[in-house]
C-alpha cells in the first residue's frame, strides 16, 4: 500500500472482448446502453468504452491526472486527487457549472442531461475497491493482462521494461508519463497514438499552472490597484480642492462677494457641479 | 418623466410575446431539465446562457466602472451627468447575469457553494466571487437613486462618505471580472481555435470590455434620447467615442502582435468558418469603428456616432460568442446551434433588463440634472430626426442580433459538418482490417471452469467451460456478461446453490433453448457428466 496506484493499458495485448467494459457497467450498477458495446460511447452511464481504431482495440476512460485540470478549475472543489491516484467526485458539492466538462484535456466528465437535478459521471478508478484493497473491476476481469492494476511507479517500471525487451515492437513512449503533467492510466502502444484517436498535441506541463499564473497575481494586483486608484485619487482630489480654494479667493478679493452655494451633498450626484 | 414610445402597443405586444415564451421555456428548464430544453451536449457543455448572457452581460456592464473611474477617480467632472444610467446599466447586466445563470447551472440552488466551498485555483471560483461582491457594489451604487426618490437622507450620507472606496473596490472588482471571462478559456489551449485562444485572452477581454463600456454608454445615452427624451450631450459622447477608438486601438495592435507571434496571423484569411468569423468579427467591431470614429465629422453627428457604437456593440458580441461557441466548435466534434429555449430565455432576459431600466428611468432620479432643464427644444437635425423614427433603435439592434445569430447558426452547421467527418475518420491504413490481435490471444488466460454441485433429481454434476463457449476468433465477453451473468469475482459468496434450478431462461437455458444452441430439454448426459 501507500504508493499511488494506476492503469497499465497495453494496446497491443487488447483483445477487444469487452470484458472491462461489462465489468464497469456492473460494479457502477449502470444500465445497457447499446446493443454492441464496440459502438457506445463514454457517457453518464458508460464510463469506460473499447472502441476499434487504427487497426487495435484501445480503451477510453479518466486518466486520473496528476495535476487534474477538472479539479482545478471546479470552483467548490467537488473533485478531488486522493492520495492513491482516484480522481474522484463529491456530489452534494458541484453545481454543475460543467467548467470540468469543457476544460479535461480527455473530455471524460459527462452530465447527465435527461435528469432536473444532474450530477458529473466518470470513472473514479474504483476507488472503494482500491481502499479494501484490490484491483479496478475492469483490470480484475480483463483476460490477457492488457488493462493492469498496480502501483504507478512499479507500472512505469514495467511498461519502460516491455518497450526494452522489444523496442522494434513498440512505440518507444509512455502516454500518461508527461501528457499534461503526466496521468495515472499509463499507455503502450505498436502504432503512433495519434492513429489510435489519443491527443497528441497536448502539453506536458500540467493545465492548471496555465490559469494559476494569472490567478496567482490577484492579491498583488488587489493591494497595489487599490492603493494606485487611492493615490490618483488623493492626488487628482487635491488638485481640485485647490482650484475650488483659488477660485473662491479670487471671487472673495473680486468686486461681487457672491458666497458660492452649497455643493449639494446628495449621494452619487456629488458636489462639484458648478466647476466650469 | 413619460413613456413615449410612438407605438407603445406594439412594443408592448412584442414584450409580451418574448415575456410568453420566456416563461414559457423557463418552465420547461426547470421541468424537464437540461437536456431537453438545451442544444447543449457532453461534446459542447457551455452554450448560449454562458457566451451569450454571461460573457456579453458582464462586459455590456462595463460602462459603469470605467465612467465611475473616470468620474470618481480621475475627477474629470464633465462626465457626471451620464453616470447614473451606466450604473444602473452595469447593476441590471449584473443581476441579469445572475437571473441567467440561475438557468445554466445544472443545480441553480446552490449558487451560494462557492462563498463557502472554497477552490482559489479555479478561474470560476474568481468569477464567482466577482460577480457577488460586484453585484453588491453596484446594488449600494445604484441605491442613491432609491434612496434620493424616498428622500432618507441618513444612508444618502453614509453612501457619500462611502463613494470612493466603493468605486475604487468597485474598479478594482471589474478589472479582475473583465479579465478573468477570458482566463476562463485559458485552460482549453488545445480546444480553443489558435484564432481565439492566447495567454493575453485575459488582457483583451479586459481592454475590449472598456472600449464596450464606452460604445454602451453611447448607444444607452441615444436609447434614453429617443424613448425617454432626454437631452442628447453630444460633446461627452464624442469624447468617449474618443476614448473607444484609444481602446479599440490598443486592442487591435496587441491582437495583431499576438497572432503574428503565435505564427498564425495567415489562418485570419483562410477561407474557413472561423477564418471569416474572425476577420468578421475584427472588421465589423474594431478596425470599422476605429475608422469611423476618427473622422472628426462623423464623431460629432447623431448618427455617425450611433452607428460606430452600435458596430463596437455588435463586434463585441460576437466576439465573445466567437470564443465561447466558434472557436469551441471544431475541437468539440459537433456544431452547436442554441435551441429556441435557449433563445427565447436570453431574449426575455434581454427584454427584461430593457424593460427595468424605462422602469426605473421612469420612477427613480437617474437623469437628475435632466429633470431641470426644460423639455428640449433643440432643432433637430436630420439624422436626428431619422433616429427618432420607432424603427430605429431597438428594432436595428434585434435585427442585426437575429441576423448575427442566422449567419453564425449557417456556418457552424455547415463547419460542423465538416468536423464531424475529420475528427471521427482518421484516416489510418489499418482502418478496414479487424484489429490485430493475435497476440493477445496468446496472452488470453480462459477463466477457470466452474462446477456445479449436483442437485437432488439431476443424472450428474454440471461443469461449465468457459472455453467451450467462446469465440476463439473473436472472443465477446459482453454475449453472456451482462445480467444476470455477473463478471466480476463474486466476492466471499461462494458456489452456486445447488437448490437453484439454472434450467430456465435466466440460466442455462438463456441459450440452450433449442435455438441458439441445443436445448436444456434434450440430451441431459450433454451437460450432466456422471
Ligand atoms: S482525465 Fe479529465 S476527468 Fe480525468 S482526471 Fe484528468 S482532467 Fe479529470
Ligand atoms: S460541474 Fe460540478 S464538478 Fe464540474 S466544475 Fe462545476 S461544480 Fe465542479
Ligand atoms: S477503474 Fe472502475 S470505474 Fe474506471 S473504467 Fe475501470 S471499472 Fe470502470
Amino acid at each position: 500500500m501507500g504508493g499511488k496506484k494506476g492503469l497499465l493499458f497495453d494496446v497491443t495485448l487488447c483483445i477487444g472482448c469487452g470484458a472491462c467494459y461489462e465489468a464497469c457497467k456492473e460494479r457502477n450498477r449502470l444500465p445497457r446502453t447499446v446493443a454492441h458495446f464496440l459502438d457506445d460511447q463514454l457517457s453518464d452511464r458508460t464510463y469506460t468504452v473499447v472502441k476499434k481504431r487504427g487497426g487495435r482495440f484501445i480503451r477510453q476512460l479518466c486518466m486520473h491526472c496528476e495535476v487534474p485540470t477538472c479539479v482545478s478549475v471546479c470552483p467548490v472543489g467537488a473533485l478531488e486527487k486522493t492520495a492513491t491516484g482516484p480522481v474522484i467526485y463529491h456530489e452534494a458539492r458541484c453545481i454543475g457549472c460543467r467548467y470540468c466538462m469543457l476544460a479535461c484535456p480527455f473530455d471524460i466528465p459527462k452530465y447527465e442531461w435527461g435528469k432536473v437535478l444532474p450530477r458529473v459521471r466518470k470513472c473514479d478508478l474504483c476507488a472503494d475497491r482500491l481502499a479494501a484493497g484490490r484491483p479496478t473491476a475492469c483490470a480484475e476481469v480483463c483476460p490477457t493482462g492488457a488493462t493492469k492494476f498496480g502501483d504507478r511507479q512499479a507500472l512505469i517500471e514495467e511498461a519502460r521494461a516491455r518497450i526494452r525487451a522489444r523496442p522494434q515492437k513498440y512505440v518507444p513512449r509512455i502516454y500518461g508519463l508527461e501528457e499534461v503533467g503526466g496521468t495515472s492510466v499509463l499507455l503502450l502502444s505498436d502504432v503512433p497514438f495519434e492513429r489510435l484517436g489519443y491527443r497528441t498535441d497536448l502539453l506536458s506541463e500540467p493545465l492548471p499552472l496555465l490559469t494559476w499564473q494569472v490567478l496567482q497575481k490577484i492579491p498583488d494586483f488587489v493591494v497595489v490597484g487599490s492603493v494606485l486608484l487611492g493615490g490618483i485619487w488623493w492626488i487628482t482630489n487635491r488638485r481640485r480642492e485647490v482650484q475650488i480654494r483659488e477660485r473662491e479667493e479670487r471671487k472673495r478679493r473680486g468686486a461681487s462677494e457672491e458666497v458660492s452655494r452649497d455643493p449639494s451633498a446628495s449621494g452619487f450626484v456629488g458636489p462639484s457641479q458648478e466647476e466650469e | 418623466m413619460r413613456w413615449s414610445f410612438r407605438r407603445p402597443s406594439f412594443w408592448q405586444l412584442v414584450f409580451i410575446v418574448i415575456l410568453g415564451a420566456g416563461l414559457y421555456s423557463t418552465v420547461i428548464r426547470f421541468t424537464r431539465g437540461l437536456g431537453a430544453s438545451t442544444a447543449l451536449s457532453d461534446a459542447f457543455p457551455w452554450g448560449l446562457w454562458i457566451g451569450f448572457d454571461v460573457l456579453c452581460g458582464v462586459a455590456l456592464a462595463a460602462g459603469g466602472f470605467t465612467l465611475s473611474a473616470v468620474v470618481y477617480i480621475f475627477n474629470i467632472e464633465r462626465f457626471r451627468p451620464i453616470i447614473r444610467p451606466t450604473i444602473l446599466t452595469a447593476f441590471l447586466g449584473y443581476v441579469l447575469v445572475i437571473v441567467a445563470l440561475l438557468f445554466d447551472l445544472g443545480r441553480p440552488y446552490r449558487i451560494w457553494h462557492p462563498l463557502v466551498m472554497w477552490n482559489p485555483h479555479s478561474v470560476m471560483f474568481e468569477v464567482a466571487w466577482c460577480v457577488m461582491l460586484y453585484t453588491t457594489v453596484l446594488a449600494l451604487e445604484f441605491s442613491p437613486m432609491v434612496f434620493e426618490r424616498l428622500r432618507l437622507e441618513r444612508p444618502l450620507r453614509i453612501l457619500h462618505a462611502l463613494t470612493v472606496p466603493l468605486v475604487i473596490l468597485g474598479v478594482i472588482l471589474s478589472t479582475l471580472h473583465q479579465s478573468s471571462l477570458g482566463s476562463l478559456y485559458l485552460i482549453v489551449p488545445e480546444k480553443l481555435h489558435p484564432l481565439w485562444y492566447s495567454p493575453l485572452l485575459p488582457v483583451f477581454f479586459f481592454i475590449s470590455a472598456i472600449a464596450l463600456g464606452c460604445a454602451m454608454t453611447i448607444f444607452e445615452s441615444f436609447l434614453s434620447y429617443r424613448a425617454f427624451r432626454k437631452r442628447l450631450e453630444i460633446d461627452l459622447l464624442a469624447d468617449l467615442g474618443k476614448v473607444t477608438v484609444v481602446a479599440l486601438a490598443v486592442y487591435l495592435v496587441l491582437r495583431v502582435q499576438d497572432l503574428a507571434r503565435r505564427d498564425v496571423l495567415a489562418r485570419a484569411l483562410e477561407p474557413t468558418y472561423e477564418g471569416r468569423m474572425f476577420l468578421a468579427e475584427t472588421l465589423m467591431g474594431v478596425i470599422g469603428p476605429i475608422l469611423l470614429l476618427s473622422i472628426r465629422r462623423i464623431r460629432m453627428d447623431h448618427f455617425g456616432l450611433f452607428v460606430s457604437a452600435v458596430l463596437v456593440v455588435l463586434g463585441f458580441i460576437m466576439n465573445r460568442l466567437n470564443v465561447s461557441i466558434t472557436g469551441m466548435e471544431a475541437s468539440s466534434g459537433v456544431s452547436y446551434f442554441p435551441s429556441w429555449t435557449e433563445l427565447s430565455v436570453t431574449l426575455m432576459i434581454v427584454a427584461l433588463g430593457f424593460a427595468f431600466f424605462g422602469l426605473a428611468v421612469k420612477y427613480l432620479p437617474v437623469f437628475p440634472e435632466m429633470e431641470r432643464l426644460p423639455a428640449p427644444t433643440l432643432v433637430e437635425p436630420p439624422a436626428v430626426a431619422v433616429l427618432r423614427r420607432p424603427w430605429i433603435g431597438t428594432t436595428p439592434l434585434v435585427l442585426i442580433l437575429g441576423g448575427i445569430f442566422f449567419v453564425s447558426a449557417m456556418g457552424s452547421a455547415y463547419s460542423g459538418l465538416q468536423y464531424r467527418e475529420r475528427m471521427f475518420a482518421p484516416a489510418t491504413s489499418g482502418e478496414e482490417s479487424e484489429p490485430e490481435i493475435a497476440e493477445g490471444l496468446e496472452r488470453f488466460e480462459v477463466p477457470p471452469d466452474i462446477t456445479f454441485p449436483q442437485g437432488e433429481a439431476s443424472p450428474g454434476p454440471v461443469t461449465f467451460r468457459h472455453a467451450s463457449h467462446l469465440n476463439w476468433e473473436r472472443p465477446n465477453c459482453t454475449v453472456c456478461h451482462h445480467e444476470p451473468f455477473r463478471i466480476l469475482k463474486a466476492s466471499g459468496r461462494g458456489a452456486p446453490s445447488p437448490a437453484r434450478d439454472l434450467h430456465d431462461e435466466r440460466h442455462c437455458g438463456r441459450c440452450h433453448d433449442g435455438r441458439t444452441s441445443f436445448s436444456v430439454k434434450e440430451d441431459c448426459t450433454a451437460c450432466h457428466r456422471p
